[in-house]
């Protein structure tokens, strides 16, 4: 009785891990093979492998959608956004966690409480603000709000990196004649890298990935991202879906790749603040 | 003001930029945000003090019932079932079965593909020509299917929270560290008082990591309150109002230029979040399981 027990285990337990495994790959796989497929295929077949790859679709989606376009928008917006974010949050950072003064504490709780401001329910003010600013319909405008988005995420992740360095590289650094901003470019900046490269990875990924803002503060094809443009496809492809998933696919990709080549930064950074926080 | 410091001039050089950039982003919109939800306002014109007169015309209309009803709906799903099946996995591959590392990877990929590709994807998924769940369907019950998942007033709703429901990677994760860090030596003690697996999960890996929980618990019921993106993309809110959540409606609101009452369901998203937050800090998150503070 106790070997069927155990193996009732087994079974249940792979049941239950197996599903979650197809169900994160398979409508991705789903989507890689439909976008190979023809429109017909697509419509009376959609479980079969496609017939003939039709490596055309890509062709299509590129040419339909603009896709370099939308790519090099999102590129642009995403990594200046990333640049930005870690160089206001490394600054803070540096300046909270290396040096003492009043309040310090206080600011640096309110910078990281932050991070539970539902976002969401900003849409007015932002709206109004970058109207304000007048940014409204330019790729300055995203690059902004993702920066600021992502403060108190950065400078969390940033700020405990530091902490941990040793004060005594600095005093060295202090004694052999360096100023202060050259103890933050030279000395703690370059071992704080591991925790400016996780930051960052967080910031670019959350950054390509992001609709509502995008959906919110631009209108014209211009200055689209590339998310925003996924939205439009639809009626873009109204002819052609399967070249609508081969430009999905396409999209997907570089989010992909930086979590191929990232996934332990975003792992642990993602629970870092989740654990300690 | 004290400043101590010799080097204070650099000081407030380093923190001015997120100084600023906070106080636009994240101090000046909570104050707007609260303000403008008693104006009556269409961005252009000026403002109109009308007191309570949004909450009021929101909590008499019928899509704001609604939108309340699914939100509560999302975040009940997401904060029980979605952090519960969650706990489950992660509890099963702290034991480090075969492939443990693999699957840990596989399962996180959903949550780092866009939001927008995942939801165009299902949008496809849940068609009722080309589907791909109708095709499995009439695989396995040999009858036809064409169920129009996201058209119907009685699928819709379901079909775009267990889409989410299902994809546990980022609870997963956050769980499975904390119980990765309970050291080995508590099982192995266990082990040898002769307690099976189960008391071991039960009695030891559950209390202890039970403030992890109660954190992934709390995200998850403000994501499920603040949802906004695949009901957007995949329905729109409809058929009719069925789909529709705050945020959605407070889209709806900006297009249709009344934003003074797009601030209001802003300040009840903030506010909502933040009791929910409070909330299950004070109940569940109060006391570990072992009796001891948090």
């Amino acid at each position: 009785m106790e070997i069927i027990k155990i193996i009732t285990g087994k079974v249940v337990k792979w049941v239950f891990l197996l599903f979650f495994f197809a169900v994160a790959i398979l409508p991705l796989v789903w989507l890689l093979l439909t976008s190979f497929k023809t429109e017909a295929e697509f419509i009376s077949f959609p479980l079969r492998m496609p017939a003939a790859w039709q490596f055309q679709n890509y062709i299509d989606a590129v040419n339909v959608a603009k896709m370099h376009i939308l790519f090099m928008n999102s590129v642009i917006i995403a990594s200046l956004a990333t640049l930005f974010n870690l160089m206001i949050t490394s600054m803070a950072a540096f300046a909270i966690s290396r040096e003492e003064f009043f309040l310090k504490n206080s600011i640096s709780n309110v910078i990281v409480a932050g991070v539970l401001m539902p976002i969401v329910a900003f849409m007015v003010p932002y709206l109004t603000l970058i109207r304000t600013l007048g940014l409204y319909d330019t790729r300055m405008a995203l690059v902004l709000t993702y920066a600021a988005i992502n403060i108190p995420i950065s400078f969390f992740l940033i700020k405990s990196f530091m902490v941990g360095i040793p004060k005594d590289l600095e005093d060295a650094a202090t004694i052999d004649g360096c100023s202060f901003s050259q103890r933050y470019t030279k000395v703690v900046l370059p071992l704080a890298r591991s925790g400016l490269v996780t930051a960052g990875t967080l910031t670019f990924i959350w950054s390509w990935n992001e609709f509502i803002y995008a959906l919110l503060l631009t209108s014209s094809s211009k200055v689209r991202t590339i998310q925003l443009g996924i939205s439009f496809f639809t009626t873009q492809f109204r002819s052609n879906y399967p070249a609508m998933y081969a430009a999905i696919v396409l999209a997907m990709i570089p989010s992909i790749l930086v979590y191929v080549f990232f996934h332990d930064k975003i792992i642990s950074g993602l629970t870092a603040g989740a654990v300690k926080g | 003001m004290v400043i101590k410091n010799k080097d204070w001039k650099w000081i407030i050089l380093f923190l001015l930029p997120i100084a600023l950039v906070y106080l636009a982003f994240f101090i000046y919109p909570f104050a707007f945000v609260f303000v403008s939800s008693l104006m009556k306002w269409n961005g252009i014109s000026p403002m109109e003090f009308v007191g309570f007169g949004n909450y009021i015309k929101m909590f008499e209309s019928t899509t704001f019932q609604i939108s309340v009803r699914n939100n509560i709906i999302w975040a009940g799903s997401l904060g029980f079932f979605q952090v519960g099946l969650a706990t489950i996995v992660a509890f099963l591959l702290a034991r480090r079965p075969f492939f443990w590392k693999g699957l840990r990877t596989v399962y996180f990929v959903p949550k780092v593909v866009s939001g927008v590709a995942i939801a165009m994807l299902w949008k496809a998924i849940y068609n009722a020509e080309y589907g791909a769940l109708n095709a499995v369907l009439t695989l396995i019950t040999g009858k036809e299917w064409s169920l129009n998942w996201l058209g119907e007033f009685h699928t819709a709703l379901a079909a775009v929270i267990a889409q989410e429901v299902m994809y546990i990677g980022y609870f997963m994760i956050i769980i499975l560290a904390g119980v990765m860090s309970l050291p080995k030596s508590y099982y192995e003690a266990a082990e040898i008082d002769g307690a099976s697996v189960w008391q071991q999960e039960i009695l030891i890996t559950l209390p202890v990591v039970w403030g992890i929980i109660v954190t992934a618990m709390t995200l998850a019921m403000a994501y499920g309150l603040r949802h906004f993106e695949a009901t957007f993309l995949m329905t729109g809110g409809g058929p009719g109002h069925s789909t529709s959540t705050l945020a959605l409606m407070m889209y709806d609101k900006i297009g249709a230029r009344k934003l003074g009452q797009a601030s209001t369901l802003g300040t009840i998203l903030v506010v909502v979040g933040f009791l929910v937050i409070v909330a299950l800090n004070n109940t569940l998150g109060r006391k570990s399981l072992t009796g001891e503070d948090q």
